[in-house]
């Protein structure tokens, strides 16, 4: 069996291209389109997303957390 | 001058002279050691996302201030110890800040809420031009069907 190919994407991060999406921790709607269904940060290699963008993010979404402004698990009630 | 901003929720059913004891004591304390308040906000009662000491909502205020590294420790000595105050948090903004950067700030937050409160007035007034379109659009639509 050939061994499968792996398909490159080019990875564009949304935050480095358009300026004018902040990251904050404070803005719950935003917060919920880095985060699936269930709760759970999405990982960097499907939203593609920048190493340091990556590291605000997750930064962000444990604030937000903390500040019972997205749940830590669980659907999220809008 | 470090610059800081703390958000703390406050439970709901406390009632408005509670929020305002709370929130002027907690100014008093910035101002005390000489701290400077940038910009108050006062979200209002949320729902929470998960259940805080049995309660399902809370009352959000947030303060970005300047004031030495003291005051956030005196700051949340109190948070802790007040039972009314169900959750906090302080984040360092800046490292430093100095007094002309904090008058230069509070203007600019004054005026943004100027310019957000005439922004809104004007939004109310064109709502109401677009409401009188769709009457008109109604009325056509129950001719024909006659």
């Amino acid at each position: 069996m050939p061994p499968r190919k792996r398909m490159f994407r080019p990875r564009v991060c949304r935050f480095c291209t358009e300026k004018e999406m902040v990251i904050d921790y404070k803005d719950a709607k935003t917060l919920r389109n880095l985060v699936t269904e269930r709760g759970k940060i999405i990982p960097r290699r499907i939203y593609g997303t920048c190493a340091r963008h990556q590291r605000q993010v997750t930064e962000a979404v444990k604030r937000a957390r903390h500040l019972a402004l997205i749940p830590y698990s669980g659907q999220i009630q809008s | 001058m470090r610059r800081y901003e703390t958000t703390y929720i406050l439970r709901p059913n406390l009632g408005e002279e509670q929020f305002s004891e709370i929130i002027d004591r907690t100014n008093g304390i910035i101002g005390n050691d000489g701290g400077t308040i940038i910009h108050l906000e006062r979200w209002g009662t949320r729902k929470l996302a998960y259940e805080i000491n049995k309660e399902t909502s809370g009352h959000y205020v947030y303060c970005d201030y300047a004031a030495p590294g003291t005051t956030v420790q005196e700051l949340e000595r109190i948070f802790r110890i007040d039972d009314r105050i169900l959750r906090y948090l302080t984040v360092k903004l800046e490292e430093s800040i100095d007094q002309e950067t904090i008058a230069r700030e509070v203007e600019r937050v004054a005026a943004a809420a100027v310019a957000r409160s005439t922004a809104s007035v004007r939004e109310d007034e064109e709502e109401t031009e677009v409401e009188s379109g769709d009457d008109e659009d109604l009325e056509e639509d129950a001719s024909d069907k006659e």
